[in-house]
């Protein structure tokens, strides 16, 4: 609720106006059964007169009543609006500042439902707050207030009426409560099944198990819907449970009246107006009981923001000013372990890359290989020993000094929409069109780009549909190298190239990018063959070091990788 | 217009076997509205009784007994109602639920019949909403219209036919306003339509941002764009901002609208019913009565129209639904071929000869492919991306089927052969393997549900995964679904091997994985096939080298054509792409 305070105060005139209708919507409400009662009265007592002036109170107070309504919708929608743009606004800054460490662990996926979803849930609950919430509590005091004052001495159907609709709604809410989670865990499992019949259709076909997929899908369905058919029994109970109990208290009142009317007559002017009340007690006590089952689906939405915006950045960098660093690395003494794994996956890790080295970097799948090259432009930070950038530890470096040093080349090639200048101007921000020109020739990209009409102009569409594995991870590869970096770290991002390109690919790296520091990490040996040296990597520990003809004569490791793939390259 | 009749079909396809619950609805509605719509006149009865005898009291002659027969008629008609309501809230209730069932598994039933070429040709996505949202809205709308449509209905015809009886001035006066509420009704209504529309385009671009960017926010941090991703974000967050204000004002207003004109409405009522009862020629206390009973009606009349007017954008979802629902519905099913003739086994061989085909009749893929496979021969696919290799597998067991020329086992060709026999002796093997939500057990039982421990486990031996399996604490009951990552890619496959052993197919059609795996499950991976394919005639989407010099018979696509055939010496001797590609793609020099 805190969120929702504090991004309040910004609106607080709008919300104390909005407030200000309620209850002006409220009171006219109200208001109405207690002028319903002077009529009576005056057509009882013959008073022609007053009538006029009671009617024309009437329809003032109605009309007030109306454009409060009115007014009040306009003001929480504005509320409601502003409030869930401001919070998601807060809350992607927020996410701005994370780490990959941050975002692995709320994940990626998991991130955007939270921007998108419960933002949605968010404003809707500060909408209803603001426009029947507020409301409830206002009619349900005030017809309370005034029933027991329009006939004193049937107080008791009033706290009867109260204690019966509480009673009800209590048992059958909670009992609701329970239900739909039943019920939102069979439609979980409708999507499941549906969702993994639509991926492996083609399984379930060449198996011939169609009949037996449906035997599995009707009896889920059959399931889910009992749960619906017994929360829809509870409803059907509920409803009329609750118009009994109010129409038993409309019988219940007038029958007493009559006794009443004996000793006080005019208690039956009051009738009508008794009667109103107790609706509206009944009707509150139902909307609010609704509103509640509905907002608690909205606080588990401000609780998973709240996780967003409590969440501390793993890395803080320090405030020094920028400078221009060299493409040396050291690793003194390196170990990292990732959050809840028990194993460390970098152990003692040390070597020192002199600027203009390329360094291979080969191992087994999960020997820690990326996780130490992504200790370079500092996505994680190390427990132990230190990482040092052109001679200084990365703790004392500021960020955008880092980020021109060293280009981090990723092994899933993710582009954005926007065209493809967009892109490649994300790793140099005022490339021209010549800094492109070199940078798509190394990678190899400038062969389709040239292709494309619009050249660098082309749009690159949404999860970068129109182009194809091999060629995203060429763009991705001129994004890294077109800011001409000190240091290039390429992540195993030549998978999705032909033997033949990646050779090219690599060639031009050696002619055009003499002086960056190069790390190539590689399933393949055949990608690293050509490096200064090579790191073989085992279970987190550096094992070997050295040229390929070193490792492939010293490092029994390094053999057995190379004699797995000898006879393995595709065809 | 003709959507809709269509949609009504649909709907009265799925609602006509409940004629009976129907007509015990409408009754209960009925009977119920009648009785909810009379109750007042007894409540304002006894209030006249009342009057009356407070009037009397003074003057000394009073009866109390015309208003406690009153008041027991207003009990009886108010318990009679509920009792009503009760029932027709029941009935809509199972109406509902069953019939909504039966669409969920027509529609789950209806997929699995359906052809290949339509599970390629849609979005999973699309389909899968047809399921959750489409059903939903269906649902929803049937719950709210067959209860409430038809009692609203039904309670505002009641009460203008009450009001008329009682009193006709006041009936007019009542019902004088209900065309401006109508008139606001659908104003706001569409307003609200066209407002949300622009609100859903703008949530639709800013969400379709934020996805892209919390997806990409590696590259975001990478190369330090935290800056320019929030300088994109503003603006985008403040179109919804704007777009969304209106579209929440004119769907948020109904309520109070509506809610302040019955106000209105009531106020005018009991104005012209007080006038009335002093300047009309009826006595004041059955006057008195008389604005009672129309305040009820006023109060009571109004809930209808805002209760339509509320249902109204549901309705419309539901027949979008219906729509799509039917989409689905009108789809071919696979072909039936029931009365063809059982493939038994394989004696000679598998052929396909010219076979032409085209997933669209304007663009052919494959053009005149002719291989024969001998029984018991491996025969190595090979050939660039897009050269047709899946697609020959697409052929073999009639997920598709040829445009030209013929596919045929022991040659008869495989339109003449019965469905479900040929695909019983042919397995495949996916690229990307699928598991089911269940237990290992289930997913290696799949094709074979009724096999016995032994033969799961020796299945399981076979495809190298059962050492893996006992590994976990429940063993073959673990748990598991396609999400959750109890396995690895290469764990997978193995899993979708053993599957397959275990169905011992005639024909195996085995398409290799690219992805990387580590070495030591590649190992596996390359055993479990080299298992699988002993004995078996089978096509292999080969990507490794040892299974391509291991093929009886390699065949090299190009552009949907064979370009060579033969065993590997053959067609190094032909110095042709295959030599070509051997040499070249061979990087270790």
């Amino acid at each position: 609720m805190d969120i929702l305070l504090k991004h309040a105060k910004k609106y607080r005139v709008d919300i104390f106006w909005a407030v200000v209708m309620v209850v002006i919507m409220a009171v006219s409400t109200l208001w109405q059964p207690k002028l319903l009662q002077k009529v009576i009265d005056a057509i009882l007592k013959d008073q022609g007169d007053k009538i006029t002036s009671l009617g024309i109170y009437l329809i003032v107070v109605a009309v007030i009543g109306l454009l409060a309504g009115v007014v009040n919708t306009i003001l929480s929608a504005k509320v409601a609006q502003s409030m869930s743009a401001d919070i998601r606004e807060t809350a992607f800054r927020k996410i701005q500042t994370f780490s990959f460490g941050n975002i692995e662990r709320f994940q990626a996926g998991n991130i955007v439902v939270r921007l998108t979803n419960d933002i949605t849930q968010i404003q809707t609950l500060i909408m209803t707050i603001l426009q029947t919430l507020i409301r409830v509590p206002i009619l349900f005091v005030g017809a309370f207030i005034l029933a027991m004052d329009t006939i004193p001495d049937l107080w008791w159907i009033i706290v009867i009426l109260i204690v019966a609709v509480l009673g009800i709604s209590m048992l059958t809410f909670g009992r609701m409560g329970r239900h739909f989670g039943l019920m939102q865990g069979l439609i979980d499992r409708v999507n499941e099944l549906a969702k993994e019949n639509l991926m492996g259709v083609r399984v379930v076909k060449s198996f011939n198990q169609e009949t037996n997929e449906e035997k599995r899908f009707d009896k889920v369905s059959d399931d889910l819907n009992a749960q619906n058919i017994y929360v829809g029994t509870l409803f059907s109970v509920l409803i009329p449970a609750f118009t009994l109990i109010g129409n038993m208290a409309v019988v219940a009142a007038i029958y007493f009246v009559g006794d009443l009317a004996k000793a006080d007559p005019s208690t039956v002017t009051a009738i009508t107006s008794f009667i109103n009340y107790l609706m509206q007690i009944m009707f509150a006590i139902i909307i609010g009981g609704m509103m509640m089952t509905f907002s608690a689906r909205a606080m588990v939405s401000i609780k998973r923001l709240r996780e967003i915006l409590d969440e501390e950045p793993d890395i803080y960098y320090t405030d020094v000013p920028e400078e221009n660093l060299t493409g040396s690395v050291s690793f003194e003494d390196v170990s990292f372990s990732y959050e809840g794994d028990d194993k460390p996956t970098l152990k003692h890790i040390n070597f020192e890359v002199k600027p203009g080295e390329m360094i291979g970097i080969v191992g087994a799948t999960g020997s820690g290989k990326t996780t130490l090259a992504q200790m370079i432009p500092r996505l994680f930070d190390p427990q132990e020993g230190m990482v040092k950038v052109g001679g200084k530890n990365l703790r004392d470096i500021n960020e955008k000094s880092l980020r021109k040093t060293v280009a981090f080349v990723l092994q899933k090639a993710i582009l954005f929409s926007g065209t493809i200048a967009d892109n490649l101007r994300q790793g140099k921000e005022d490339a021209a069109e010549e800094d492109m020109d070199v940078a798509s020739q190394i990678a190899q990209a400038s062969e389709f780009i040239n292709r494309l009409p619009a050249r660098y102009d082309a749009e690159v569409e949404e999860r970068s549909a129109n182009f194809s594995g091999g060629q995203k991870q060429r763009l991705s590869i001129t994004r890294g190298v077109i800011g001409k970096p000190k240091i290039l770290i390429l992540d195993d991002s030549t998978s999705a190239l032909d033997a033949q390109s990646e050779k090219l690919v690599q060639k031009a790296l050696n002619n055009e990018l003499k002086a960056t520091t190069t790390f190539v990490i590689a399933e393949k040996i055949s990608s690293v063959i050509n490096a200064d040296r090579i790191f073989v990597m085992d279970d987190g520990e550096l094992v070997g070091e050295g040229t390929h003809k070193d490792l492939v004569e010293n490092s029994q490791i390094y053999q057995e990788i190379y004699n797995t793939q000898k006879g393995k390259e595709t065809v | 217009m003709k959507d809709i009749n269509r949609s009504m079909a649909f709907f009265f396809h799925y609602l006509k076997s409940y004629k009976l619950g129907f007509t015990v609805m409408t009754i209960a509605i009925i009977a119920s509205t009648y009785f909810q719509v009379k109750a007042p006149v007894y409540m304002g009865k006894a209030i006249t009784a009342l009057a009356d005898y407070v009037i009397g009291l003074t003057r000394g002659v009073s009866d109390k007994g015309n208003f406690v027969s009153s008041l027991w008629m207003l009990f009886l008609f108010f318990i009679f109602s509920i009792i009503a309501m009760f029932f027709s809230n029941i009935i809509v209730t199972f109406i509902t639920g069953n019939s909504t069932n039966r669409m969920r598994k027509g529609l789950f039933g209806k997929l699995q019949k359906m052809t290949i070429r339509f599970f390629d040709s849609h979005k999973d996505g699309d389909i899968l909403s047809r399921f959750t949202s489409d059903l939903d809205n269906i649902s929803n709308a049937l719950n709210q219209a067959l209860g409430q449509i038809m009692s609203n209905i039904a309670l505002m015809i009641g009460i203008i036919i009450m009001m008329f009886q009682q009193n006709v001035q006041l009936a007019w006066v009542t019902i004088a306003s209900t065309p401006i509420a109508v008139i606001l009704a659908v104003i706001l209504i569409a307003k609200t339509r066209k407002y949300v529309d622009i609100q859903q385009k703008e949530v639709g671009k800013l969400n379709g941002y934020i996805n892209e960017k919390i997806s990409g926010q590696k590259i975001v941090i990478t190369n330090g764009l935290q800056k320019d991703a929030i300088d994109g974000f503003l603006p985008y967050n403040e179109n919804v901002r704007k777009a969304t204000f209106k579209g929440q004002v004119y769907s948020g207003m109904l309520f109070p609208v509506m809610n302040g004109l019955s106000l209105v409405n009531t106020a005018i009522v009991i104005f012209f019913g007080s006038w009335l009862a002093l300047n009309g020629d009826m006595g004041r206390t059955t006057a008195l009565g008389l604005v009672v009973v129309f305040v009820q009606y006023s109060q009571q009349f109004y809930q209808p129209i805002s209760q339509i007017s509320s249902l109204y954008s549901m309705f419309q979802l539901a027949i979008t639904g219906a729509g799509r629902l039917n989409e689905m519905f009108d789809e071919p099913n696979e072909v039936n071929s029931k009365d063809k003739q059982k493939l038994t086994g394989l004696t000679d061989g598998v052929k396909l000869k010219n076979v032409d085909f085209g997933y669209s009749p304007d663009k052919e893929i494959l053009h005149d492919v002719s291989i024969n496979v001998d029984k018991g021969e491996m025969v190595a696919l090979v050939g660039p991306t897009g050269s047709g290799k899946t697609t020959i597998m697409n052929l073999l067991n009639r997920f598709y089927d040829v445009t030209g020329g013929s596919v045929e086992f022991d040659g008869v060709n495989v339109k003449d052969l019965e469905l479900q026999s040929l695909r019983d002796h042919v397995g495949i093997v996916l690229q990307e393997s699928v598991l089911f939500s269940g237990t290992i057990r289930d997913n290696i039982v799949f094709g074979k549900p009724d096999a016995s421990d032994e033969e799961m486990i020796s299945a399981a031996k076979q495809a190298n995964i059962h050492d893996f399996i006992m590994s976990q604490d429940k063993g073959y009951d673990t748990k598991v679904s396609d999400e959750n990552s109890v396995f690895s890619t290469g764990q997978k496959q193995l899993i979708s091997i053993a599957r397959t052993i275990l169905t011992n197919p005639t024909l195996l059609i085995l398409d290799e994985a690219t992805s990387n795996v580590d070495t030591v499950t590649e190992a596996k991976i390359q055993k479990a096939m080299d298992t699988v394919i002993q004995g078996r005639t089978s096509f292999v989407i080969a990507h490794r080298l040892k299974t391509i010099l291991d093929a009886d018979k390699i065949v090299v696509l190009k552009d949907g054509k064979v370009i060579e055939q033969g065993n590997h010496q053959e067609l190094l001797d032909q110095k042709g792409f295959y030599s070509e590609l051997y040499n070249n793609q061979f990087v270790f020099e």
